[in-house]
């Protein structure tokens, strides 16, 4: 047999002249190889092929084909070039009427010999017949420009002439050029991704066509664990984001992107530059463990916050069990699959985007700023508890009111000097392009955060590199590299302390004297009798974070015989961090007495020192799979996959701290001479799994999945080591059906069902084994002496927490997509859940062994909702996500978790609801006070009035009723994108509605130990004379935290909220300008993040972490950025 | 085809060659099961019972004198406030804090007890872990009876099922145990050590102790008779320098029984920039009454005081343990806007001297050892005891005046021929000065039953104004609550009454 390989021979210099003979050779032998090809294939080529491409080169399309097939296909370049671009859409089409459509337009022709597909230059006996047809047949030539709605050219569009099987396709300009015979031919036009346009010709020579965005999202493939799946065959529950869904927007942190996916729950607490990762829930919370989904990047795990933005292709979140139980004990909390960006074959195109804005805090408390005020208030404060003695004397407060000299007697307004708008700026630049050997991606990003409060900025680098490679046409190898360094400064102290002390500062504290030195305060503010100076700590001593996370990955896929293809992983990630902390020595002097003192710092080790850390992780990943896919009989589509795993994680740490510094300048331990301290280990944990999963669908109408995973985990003893998550699912795709397809206003209807088996290991590493920790040691004399101590008690016997899921799901798409619906509800169980028991403290004070104890269910409904049309030159499309969600704790063994001072955890409530007293409004007068059951000897007028539930009289923790919960009911999100012509408008809002939060410590309760008091505490708090205050009299906590602020249901905040996150407006350069200097697309854009916010909650922002008391966290911030994203 | 299946079958071996990977040891922690082998295990082991001790310093160290009349928190810090306005809740974090260390370090001495059974050790050694045990866990048993009466006994390795849910004991058997526990100690324990030794526990020590709860017993026969026997060891003496028994210089000086050792970095707490710079605890005008004049008569009957200057011609011991506005401390005269609480400082169980300025201690940086018994208070408990079991005899007159003769004291001995009645009183009087401050004195009023009276009512500061009303609940406030929480975890545990 002769061999074709001619792609391989192309590459090879060879005599001009050698290469005529050849051709001419071939063209006789094909002539004769497609005539027998053509009477073969009706038996033979049984086998469908499934394939949309939009614009892609040719080589890709073969490549396709060869991936669905088992045949290779080879052609020569000098006739055939890999690179023009085509595009078709053809299901389950037999190769043969694939291959006619794809290369007839072409001009091309094929035949077929054993697993080969050999493309040729049609005869030239066939191609002059044909032009001699078209010749006879034509009377003129038709041109045209096709442009989508925006009039950006389109090109790879097929313009066919109907019924005649003439077709062409427009060039990069969107222009083609036809012949066509006769007045009443009907031009078609098609591409994937438009809708198809007829256009009868009439006498017209010039036909330009606007072609409609077709709106139907179902063709698309979407990732799924170890492998892909066609979206309309989907029948787990998937939410899906591309990389369009998050471009140009200011994302510091790649866990904000996930924000409005549906059934996920993203809460991003402060936006502290390098520490502004949010958390993410999926569907609901199922465990007191750790709750975190599970992130993989390219199929490793690897910390989401750690990959460039800007290099996410896109995202899945697997929600149920069918589509998650693959990944088996760590699919618990949902798993998360972020793709990246990789080389395509095709031009090199260079993409540039930035953006540059200012950041604002999204909430600051209004504070009382006037120092007097501020010590009259907190006097009467004191007098309002029964305090006898004033905080400040009434001739500081006269002194002070007198006083002019601006250094002694100073106004500073705290929050304005430390908080200010700080600019943001980010760059990224990608390359991609490739041949149809070899596809390359190389980025660069750059992103640098100067942080809202003084003392604190970030940034980010990342560089990433994706190479592929196809050797042969059995071997394809890929490697990703990427490297990512994010950095945080802050205060020694850490920016979270650095709060505190900004809402301390008050009015009188002062900032320099008059020759520039730190100023120290002449007036004691008892609870902040020492001044931690807010502009030393800004200015002095750094904490300093840097993590260097690099991943490098390498992959090899062998194509073998009978459709099986084997792949091959292997996955290193390095997490390193440094730390370092420098705290100075620093002094202030008193604005009247010059009295010297050093500032303190309020880190662990108060002494001049230098702390470095170092914490580092190496994760290894490793795994293989097999995948066969085959249709029999052309309507029983087989996908099978069978794989294993093994992934091994090691952590180590170092730290050292050094004192004996000879100044500020030296920062280095080395620098350093006194007291070292060292502290370090190491630990390592490992998987080990076998994993499959078997489609089958029935002509694309009856969907069936089955999924397992045998999963072995280091994290628990030998024997309890090994579990089995199984899951199946099952779909019918009721379009498909023939009372459902003469049904025009129904694009699309599915439903979907699945049920499985999840596991969750997330807890620490040895929780099955009694320890004796190294570390307790005492001083004997002078020297220390190593001490152990047994402090916690172990239950060997642990093993999984199991998570048991139904999903019941409808996709549904109305009146050509404009209207599409996905609706799931779920029933998540989660039983054998892991949490620390808490022992009695007489047994010793151990901590509680890790036990596998109850179960918690979590019941809700996902519904998506999107529509999408087009008015005239008006393009837009409405969505709306929303997930509601019922957690309950069903069993706990007759137990009740008491966790901190004001959470309960007992069947029939959702884990941690509040736990307080209940309180029914204020008291009035003093025999309102004694008619009552007991309060408190010290309860006053104007104090909250409590419950006595228990009827005995007397109020204490007896009297605690469950109300409220930490856990959203609703989390919703909507979205709006426009398209006008040129302009873009993008808007996305999200919501969270049923969540509770309780405000505590620093700025949340009035003057907590000299804290600043807010207005609101100031003006609307009660007083004989404003007895329907919305607060009780001002008191401060110190004083009055076992009466006025008893933990109650008071304080029980709704913390519910809509926000617009993010809105966009951009402005796409016309093409005939863009063109004008070498761009393919130039957009220009402004992006405002956080700009709205409706909640009941004041003076803090309601996107928080919710169970956090203390009120004083790092700021959320809001955005303006303005950029451009250009490709050439 | 060869080069497909030759890759195929070496990534196919990588992989499986993992098996054995789950099978991790801990590699920072010993496991329990293979520790208690080496004789350094042992050591280890009452080390880490040592180590306990560190978290109850708001206990041990002189803050509970802010439940007292001696002093006041400057604000609020962790309950002392609350339980000395009578407003305090049953979940106090003062009582939690001692209820949860006090039962970890009696968990750490009983698994190192339990393991002594099959020590590798000499008898010798053995013996010297064991009793340093016992005396720490008799220890921890008195400072949870003083404050919540009885406890649940526990005297094995914590152990869930077997102690999870055991009820209070009673009382007269935890004492008992205590006194057979320490009688062992003394025997077991030397009287004295040296070098790399010093801060552990002693036979002295065990007997001190001994003293002391057999006092808070009202035993005051045996009480006698054991304060006795320390003082008959010879081994202790009432240092020269009253201030200067805590200077850093002259830690575990020949008055010191037990203390908490504490050095900068390694362990630390916070005494010295609480009192200094936080005014806490504030001493009260209640106390600096107290304190006689230099002839021995109380202000009120001395010819010595002048109103005008009402701190002169007092007990040197005033200036020794309080600071007070016009007079020296750290190397400067103290200002009012030091002692903004009360107009007084402390200046006890800190490093600072009058007479030299040094920089100050920041937050949690203090080294100074905390001092539980020293010497003067087995002569208090024996002159008190003696009082009680024999009336005034002539050795109670000796024990007082003995304190009373130290140089730097020099206050003039008690006159003689006084009543019981008389000498009960002038004994309380003479532990209130002598040991104000050091967080004795909170159990004194309540083992004497004058909480009731001397912490009920106003508190005032140097100028005679009041600052805070205080309350004590006679049916409530001699005991402190069992945290709440426990007895949700244990229903067995009952509440002291009236909480």
């Amino acid at each position: 047999m002769i061999n074709y390989d001619f792609s391989l021979l192309g590459k090879t210099k060879i005599p001009i002249d050698g290469i005529r003979q050849l051709f001419r050779i071939m063209k006789l032998t094909s002539l004769l190889l497609v005539i027998a090809a053509l009477h073969v294939s009706a038996v033979t080529r049984s086998q469908t092929l499934s394939l949309a491409v939009k614009n892609r080169p040719l080589s890709d399309v073969f490549q396709q084909i060869k991936d669905q097939t088992d045949f290779v296909v080879v052609y020569n370049e000098r006739f055939v070039n890999p690179d023009t671009r085509v595009s078709i859409s053809v299901e389950h089409a037999p190769l043969t009427k694939l291959l006619e459509t794809l290369l007839r337009p072409l001009s091309l022709g094929y035949h077929i010999t054993e697993h080969t597909i050999v493309i040729t230059a049609l005869p030239e006996e066939q191609k002059s017949t044909r032009l001699a047809e078209q010749e006879a047949a034509s009377q003129r030539t038709v041109t045209g420009r096709v442009t989508d709605e925006m009039g950006n050219p389109l090109d790879g569009v097929t313009v066919a002439v109907k019924d005649v099987g003439l077709a062409t396709t427009t060039d990069v300009q969107g222009n083609y050029r036809i012949s066509v015979s006769g007045d009443g031919a009907v031009l078609v036009f098609t591409i994937i991704g438009f809708e198809s346009h007829e256009q009868t010709l009439g006498t017209k020579n010039v036909v330009n066509v606007v072609l409609k965005a077709s709106i139907s999202d179902l063709d698309e493939v979407v990732v799924v664990g170890y492998g892909t799946q066609k979206k309309i065959n989907l029948t787990g529950s998937v939410s899906t984001m591309s990389s369009e869904d998050i471009e140009n927007r200011p994302i510091t942190n790649a866990t904000q992107a996930l924000q409005g996916m549906t059934g996920l729950y993203v809460n991003q607490a402060g936006g502290q530059p390098g520490k502004d990762g949010a958390v993410l829930r999926i569907r609901g919370q199922g465990t007191f463990n750790n709750n975190n989904p599970l992130v993989l990047v390219d199929g490793v795990e690897f910390p989401l916050a750690d990959v460039n933005p800007n290099d996410i292709e896109s995202i899945t979140v697997l929600k149920d069990a069918a589509s998650a139980s693959i990944y088996g004990n760590r699919a618990a909390n949902g798993v998360i699959l972020v793709t990246t960006k990789s080389g395509v074959a095709g031009d090199t195109r260079i993409n540039y985007n930035n953006y540059i804005g200012l950041q604002a805090p999204t909430y600051l408390p209004k504070t009382v700023k006037d120092p007097v005020r501020f010590m009259e208030l907190r006097n009467q404060a004191g007098f309002n508890a029964g305090r006898a003695q004033a905080f400040y004397s009434e001739e500081v407060i006269e002194e002070y009111r007198k006083g002019t000299d601006p250094y002694i007697y100073p106004h500073n307004d705290w929050i304005d000097i430390m908080f200010n708008d700080a600019l943001i700026q980010e760059h990224n630049l990608r390359i991609s392009g490739g041949s149809d050997k070899l596809g390359f991606s190389v980025s660069a990003g750059y992103l640098d955060q100067k942080g809202v409060l003084m003392g604190t900025d970030g940034g980010r680098f990342a560089v990433r590199s994706g190479l592929n490679y196809q050797y042969k046409n059995w071997l394809k190898l890929e490697t990703d590299l990427s490297f990512n360094q994010r950095t945080s400064h802050e205060p020694a102290t850490t920016a979270g302390t650095m709060m505190e002390m900004v809402f301390k500062a008050q009015g009188f504290h002062p900032t320099y004297l008059e020759d520039g030195r730190y100023a120290d305060t002449w007036i004691r503010s008892p609870g902040h009798n020492v001044y931690r100076h807010p502009l030393v700590w800004a200015n002095e001593g750094f904490f300093n974070t840097k993590r260097l996370n690099g991943m490098l990955n390498f992959s090899a896929e062998v194509t073998l015989p009978f459709g099986i293809t084997y792949l091959a992983k292997v996955g290193f990630s390095k997490l390193s961090t440094f730390e370092e902390r420098f705290v100075p020595d620093i002094y202030m002097y008193q604005v009247k007495t010059l009295a010297e003192q050093r500032v303190d710092y309020y880190t662990p080790n108060k002494n001049r020192h230098v702390y470095n850390n170092h914490a580092e992780g190496l994760n290894t990943t490793l795994y293989n799979t097999l995948n066969y896919e085959a249709t029999f009989a052309d309507s029983h589509h087989i996908k099978a996959l069978l794989g294993s795993s093994f992934e091994q994680f090691e952590d180590r740490f170092f730290n050292s701290l050094i004192e004996g510094f000879l100044g500020n300048t030296l920062t280095e331990i080395n620098a350093g001479s006194v007291n070292p301290q060292v502290n370090g280990t190491s630990n390592k944990n490992a998987l080990i799994g076998t994993f499959g999963r078997l489609n089958y669908d029935y002509s694309d109408k009856y969907l069936f999945e089955v999924n397992f995973r045998y999963d072995g985990s280091s994290r628990f003893a030998e024997g309890n080591q090994w579990g089995f998550f199984p899951s199946v699912s099952l779909g019918w795709r009721l379009d498909q059906e023939n009372f459902l397809k003469t049904q025009r206003w129904i694009s699309a209807l599915k439903i979907r069902g699945s049920y499985g088996v999840l596991g969750n290991q997330g807890i620490p590493n040895f929780s099955y084994v009694n320890l004796v920790e190294a570390g307790r040691e005492y001083l004997f004399g002078g020297a220390v002496s190593p001490g152990v101590a047994v402090e916690s008690f172990r239950d060997p016997n642990i093993t999984w927490e199991t998570t048991t899921m139904a999903n019941l799901g409808v996709d549904a798409s109305f009146f050509e997509s404009r209207l599409d619906l996905t609706l799931d509800l779920y029933n998540k169980r989660t039983d054998d859940i892991l949490r620390p028991v808490t022992l009695p403290s007489q047994v010793g004070n151990l901590g509680g062994p890790i036990r596998n104890i109850g179960s918690v269910k979590n019941v809700g409904l996902d519904v998506n909702l999107v529509h999408r049309n087009t008015i005239g030159k008006l393009n837009y499309a409405v969505n709306l996500g929303l997930n509601y969600n019922v957690n309950k704790v069903t069993d706990l063994n007759g137990e009740i978790i008491y966790s901190g001072d004001k959470f309960i955890t007992r069947e029939g409530y959702p884990i941690d609801s509040y736990y307080v007293l209940e309180s029914a409004g204020l008291f009035q007068t003093t025999e309102e006070i004694e008619s009552s059951p007991f309060q408190n000897i010290t309860t006053k007028p104007g104090y909250i009035r409590y419950l006595d539930q228990n009827q005995d009289n007397v109020i204490n923790s007896n009297d605690r009723i469950v109300t409220g919960s930490v856990l959203p009911d609703y989390t919703y999100s909507f979205g709006l994108d426009l398209n006008y012509g040129q302009f873009s408008l993008g808007a996305f809002f999200q919501g969270v509605k049923g969540v509770n939060t309780y405000p505590e410590a620093i700025i949340a309760t009035p003057f907590w130990f000299a804290t600043s008091v807010t207005e609101r505490w100031a003006n609307e708090s009660w007083t004989p004379e404003r007895p329907d205050a919305p607060l009780p009299i001002l008191t401060s906590f110190e004083d009055s935290q076992n009466d006025n602020f008893l933990k109650s249901d008071f304080w029980v905040l709704d913390a519910s909220y809509l926000r617009l996150k993010n809105i966009q407006l951009g402005y796409t350069l016309p093409q005939r300008f863009s063109d004008k200097i070498g761009l393919n697309r130039c957009l220009f854009f402004v992006n405002g993040q956080n700009l709205l916010t409706f909640s009941d909650m004041k003076d803090f922002d309601p996107e928080r972490n919710v169970k956090q008391a203390n009120y004083y966290e790092y700021p959320s911030i809001k955005m303006y950025t303005v950029g451009i994203n250009v490709t050439f | 085809m060869k080069k497909k299946s030759f890759i195929v079958i070496l990534i196919l071996s990588t992989v499986s060659s993992c098996g054995d990977a789950l099978l991790i040891d801990p590699s920072d922690q010993y496991s329990a099961n293979t520790f208690w082998t080496e004789p350094e295990h042992f050591e280890a082991g009452l080390t880490g019972s040592y180590n306990s001790l560190y978290s109850l310093y708001n206990v041990f160290s002189g803050e509970t004198d802010m439940i007292t009349p001696n002093a006041k928190a400057y604000n609020e810090a962790n309950g002392t406030d609350g339980i000395a306005k009578g407003s305090a809740l049953a979940t106090t974090g003062l009582f939690s804090n001692l209820w949860n260390n006090a039962y970890e370090g009696i968990g750490r001495c009983n698994t190192v007890l339990d393991q002594l059974e099959n020590s590798p050790l000499s008898a010798e050694e053995t013996g010297l872990i064991e009793g340093q045990a016992l005396f720490l866990r008799s220890l921890l048993y008195h400072y949870l009876i003083d404050h919540f009466g009885a406890v649940p006994l526990v005297l094995e390795t914590p152990d869930p099922a077997l102690h999870g849910d055991l009820p209070r004991s009673d009382k007269e058997e935890i004492i008992s145990q205590l006194l057979v526990d320490l009688d062992r100690a003394v025997v077991l324990l030397p009287d004295r050590y040296t070098g790399d030794d010093v801060g552990k526990a002693t036979s002295g020590a065990a007997l001190a102790l001994k003293s002391r709860i057999l006092l808070f017993e009202k035993r005051w026969d045996e009480a006698a008779a054991v304060a006795k026997e320390v003082i008959d060891l010879n081994v202790y003496e009432l240092f020269d320098d009253y201030r200067g028994i805590w200077y850093l210089e002259n830690e575990n000086n020949e008055e010191v029984i037990f203390d908490i050792q504490y050095q900068v970095p390694f362990f630390t707490h916070g005494f010295d920039h609480t009192s200094k710079l936080l005014n806490r605890p504030a001493p009260l005008k209640d106390l600096v009454d107290a304190y006689l004049m230099v002839d021995g008569k109380s202000t009120k009957t001395s010819d010595l005081f002048d109103a005008d200057h009402p701190y002169e011609n007092r007990d040197p011991r005033l200036h020794q343990s309080i600071a007070i506005a016009g007079y020296p401390y750290n190397g400067r005269l103290t200002t009012p806007d030091d002692v903004v609480t009360t107009g007084f400082g402390n200046k006890k169980q800190t490093v600072y001297k009058d007479d030299v300025a040094i920089a100050n201690v920041v937050a949690n940086n203090s080294e100074l050892n905390i001092i539980l018994i020293r010497y003067a208070e087995v002569l208090l408990n024996y002159a008190e005891a003696l009082n009680e079991a024999e009336g005034p005899v002539d050795e109670v007159y000796w024990a007082i005046n003995e304190i009373r003769k130290r140089p730097s004291v020099a206050m003039p001995v008690l006159e003689a021929r006084m009543g019981q009645d008389q000498m009960r009183e002038t004994i309380r009087l003479e532990r209130r000065i002598e040991l104000a401050l050091e967080g004795r004195y909170y159990s004194d009023i309540r083992r004497w039953k004058t909480a009731e009276i001397v912490n009920n009512g106003p508190i005032f500061n140097a100028a005679d104004e009041v600052i805070e009303q205080r309350t004590f609940n006679a049916g409530r406030d001699y005991l402190w609550a069992v945290p709440p929480n426990q007895i949700d975890l244990n229903p067995n545990l009952e509440q002291n009454p009236n909480w």
